[in-house]
């Protein structure tokens, strides 16, 4: 009876024991499940994080402007702008009374350009620029980009003509406030179409396009006024670009060129050429029109190389002219070279100078310091006068050089300060003439924000 | 002008000789997730029909995911030119949203431009540890059900309507206690899978859920890839005929000069072959014969309709799946 009862004893603790290990089991199974979908939850919430992720539109604030665009990059805009204030001071100016030129030494607001860009549909890219720094507002680039490679690119609508080098140059990079004597002759901005691109990562680039035409030197208005069209185009090479050989990498050369016919005074020929102080030096004189074929041509080149810079070009720009039942054809020529030389040492570029340590005068940090150099000279052909401009207050032609020192507090910030003298030759008569009857001296400087 | 008219003619020879050359065609196939393996073998089966038939090479790249993610891709502008999705649903978006397909695609080709259909079945633990022979078994406490989310997978909405339509069925047509029964299933479900294969992975990988509510096709390859020894099949007492559809992108296809091939490779869906791979496959093809022979793989079970419980996919689309239908409320409910 003891032992039955012992047995029974036994096996009710057997049962109880088993209850418990199947119970634990149970326990052990549910937390298990637990643990695992827990973890899967975590990764599905770090998938939808990540998904969510490559679906937010993406906000950017830098140096660069601002940027918003979608997350795949296919819509993007930014805004960039540009403030640029000059002052311009003449030296030893005399009128033909002998009195000090009045009204042009100034504070000048060279510039002052919200820049509007970014691409839509992925290859489609807009550029929209005004300008308010003059009397008026004035539309100065407005285009469309179609991309469908980086060598195959179609643009419509306003924007620089693919002719002269440092006219090609953004504005806030050029060496100097104001651009050389030999971007007189070449055209500035222009309404029309261009196929272009830069075939190798760069080291071919080329642009061909069909534009109403413009004087030397002018931009387009929004509409032209005559049916005749220029053609312009420009190759460029930079055949070190992608080697190994990194004194020649950023060495580039090429030739810009235009040729259209012009028969309108409104458009065809320019009201003045001017000097580094923006000043007139030469004018067509009234009754003076556009006549024909005008054609331009402009070597050209530029060398960067640790902090040394060196940028040269030519320009022959040959037009008809008429007055009356006179005509010729003018061969004006215009070349400079101009040179900087980055005493901070950082590297200088067509794109400008970065500096390796931005404005900080807490952290002792003061930017980068470049000085810059330059000659030019302006050529007007002889048979201008006296038929089509007034020897007496023309110039014949222009030379100019200039020095100037700039400081780049960071890569949007920069103030510069420069010296220039132009001297002038022809047969002027200093008691009609006013600009142009003594050497132009004028110091610049510049307080600059681009982003 | 000799000299010209002899090169112009030469150019003329030369271009179509060209154009007598054989060709190199690719196609974009954008399909839901689970056929992956069907399209495959039906990829190769036709380049090869079609290499017999013209001389030309066609290669058909694969793109899977969640239905519903899948055709917002091609919405988008995922270059798809056929789409082979999960429900009709998804392919009318891309003809009224994207107006990539014409509006009577389903039209086109036999069927209602289904060459297939499966229905939704269950994967239980091997042994049927919970003991789970019908829906309602589903709704029990403490069993963990796996099925994908219904907003970005076709299956799932396919999964939804199934349980929803047994509900129905089970309790006169009471909206209210099959929303009720919906609602208490999907308090059992822990974690939503964005697509079908997803959840077939998250059940058979990773041992997550005691049930996996499934495509049929999905559940037999399942079984099949995992062994018999692991897993079983359950078949329900009723259940949803899908009713996957298939249709030409006309105006991708016609920028990409496809449109031939493309409607050819849908036909071919439709031939002994195309029905043969599909049943091996474990899609329920629609042709007699080929259905015949392989009757013995797919269970019997009562099939209703999307058109005769929900009024089609459209109503079925806005009352359930769509922001605040249905399910957002269910999902509300249980939160």
């Amino acid at each position: 009876m003891l032992a039955g009862g012992l047995v029974a004893g036994q096996r009710v603790l057997a049962d109880s024991t088993t209850d418990a290990i199947n119970e634990l089991k149970q326990q052990i199974q549910e937390l298990d499940q637990k643990v695992r979908i827990l973890e899967r939850q975590k990764e599905l919430d770090t998938e939808a994080a990540d998904a969510k992720a490559k679906d937010t539109p993406r906000i950017t604030v830098g140096s660069s402007g601002l940027s918003v665009g979608s997350a795949d990059s296919n819509f993007v805009f930014q805004l960039h702008g540009q403030v640029q204030v000059d002052t311009r001071t003449f030296f030893n100016d005399r009128d033909n009374h002998g009195h000090s030129i009045q009204g042009n030494d100034t504070f000048l607001l060279r510039r002052a350009r919200p820049i509007f860009s970014g691409t839509v549909y992925r290859d489609f890219d807009f550029m929209f620029v005004p300008d308010f720094a003059g009397s008026s507002p004035q539309i100065f680039d407005a285009y469309l980009n179609y991309r469908y490679a980086p060598w195959l690119q179609v643009r419509a609508g306003k924007f620089k003509t693919p002719v002269g080098l440092e006219q090609l140059q953004a504005d806030q990079y050029t060496f100097f406030n104001e651009r050389s004597l030999a971007t007189d002759l070449v055209p500035n901005r222009d309404i029309g179409f261009q196929l272009w691109g830069d075939v190798g990562s760069g080291r071919l680039s080329y642009a061909a396009g069909v534009f109403n035409g413009v004087a030397d030197g002018r931009n387009s208005g929004n509409s032209d006024f005559e049916d005749h069209r220029e053609f312009a185009g420009r190759i460029f090479l930079q055949p070190f670009k992608t080697t190994s050989l990194t004194a020649l990498q950023n060495l580039g050369f090429g030739v810009g060129g235009s040729w259209g016919n012009t028969f309108s005074n409104a458009t065809g020929l320019p009201s003045a050429f001017l000097t580094d102080g923006q000043q007139q030096l030469f004018a067509y004189t009234n009754g003076v029109v556009a006549s024909g074929e005008h054609w331009r041509l402009s070597p050209q080149g530029y060398y960067y190389y640790g902090p040394f810079g060196l940028l040269g070009e030519y320009v022959i720009s040959n037009q008809k002219v008429a007055k009356g039942s006179s005509s010729a054809t003018l061969n004006n020529t215009a070349w400079q070279i101009a040179a900087g030389w980055v005493l901070t040492g950082e590297d200088a570029t067509y794109a400008g100078v970065t500096p390796r340590h931005p404005f900080d005068p807490r952290s002792n940090q003061w930017g980068a310091v470049q000085v810059v150099a330059r000659y030019a000279e302006l050529n007007i052909d002889n048979n201008t006068f006296p038929t089509y401009a007034n020897p007496a207050t023309s110039a014949s032609g222009a030379e100019a050089w200039a020095v100037g020192l700039n400081w780049y507090l960071n890569k949007s910030i920069r103030v510069n300060a420069s010296y220039s003298r132009t001297t002038f030759d022809g047969n002027i008569n200093p008691k009609a003439a006013t600009v142009v009857r003594q050497p132009e001296e004028v110091v610049f400087t510049r307080v600059q924000l681009a982003f | 002008m000799k000299t010209f008219l002899k090169f112009f003619s030469l150019l003329i020879a030369a271009l179509l000789m060209n154009s007598a050359y054989a060709k190199d065609i690719t196609l974009l196939n954008v399909s839901y997730d689970p056929t992956r393996e069907l399209y495959r073998e039906v990829n190769t089966a036709f380049a090869r029909e079609w290499k017999a038939k013209t001389g030309d090479t066609v290669s058909i790249q694969q793109s899977h995911g969640g239905s519903g993610k899948q055709a917002r891709s091609v919405i988008d502008g995922l270059e798809a030119d056929v789409v082979t999705l999960a429900l009709a649903y998804d392919i009318d978006a891309i003809a009224e949203k994207g107006k990539l397909i014409a509006p009577d695609w389903q039209k086109r080709l036999p069927d209602n431009s289904t060459p297939y259909t499966s229905t939704i079945v269950f994967l239980v633990r091997k042994g049927n540890p919970k003991g789970i022979k019908d829906w309602d078994d589903l709704i029990k406490p403490g069993v963990k059900v796996v099925t994908p989310n219904p907003k970005t997978s076709g299956g799932a909405r396919w999964n939804y309507l199934a349980a929803w339509g047994y509900a129905l069925k089970k309790n006169n047509n009471d909206q209210a206690k099959a929303k009720d029964f919906v609602t208490r299933l999907f308090r059992n479900v822990p974690i939503l899978e964005s697509g079908a294969r997803g959840a077939t992975t998250t059940f058979v990988q990773r041992g997550i859920g005691d049930v996996l509510i499934a495509w049929e096709n999905e559940t037999l390859l399942s079984l099949k890839e995992s062994g018999a020894d692991k897993f079983e099949l359950i078949t329900p007492s009723v259940s949803i005929l899908a009713e996957p559809p298939v249709a030409w992108v006309d105006k991708i296809a016609k920028r990409h000069g496809t449109e031939e091939v493309a409607k050819a490779y849908l036909n071919f869906l439709y031939s002994p072959e195309g029905q043969e791979i599909a049943a091996k496959n474990f899609y329920r093809p629609r042709a007699q014969a080929v259905a015949q022979k392989y009757a013995d793989k797919f269970p019997k079970l009562a099939l209703f309709t999307v058109d005769e419980v929900f009024g089609g996919w459209q109503k079925a689309q806005k009352t359930h799946f769509d922001n605040d239908g249905i399910f957002d409320q269910i999902q509300a409910d249980n939160r």
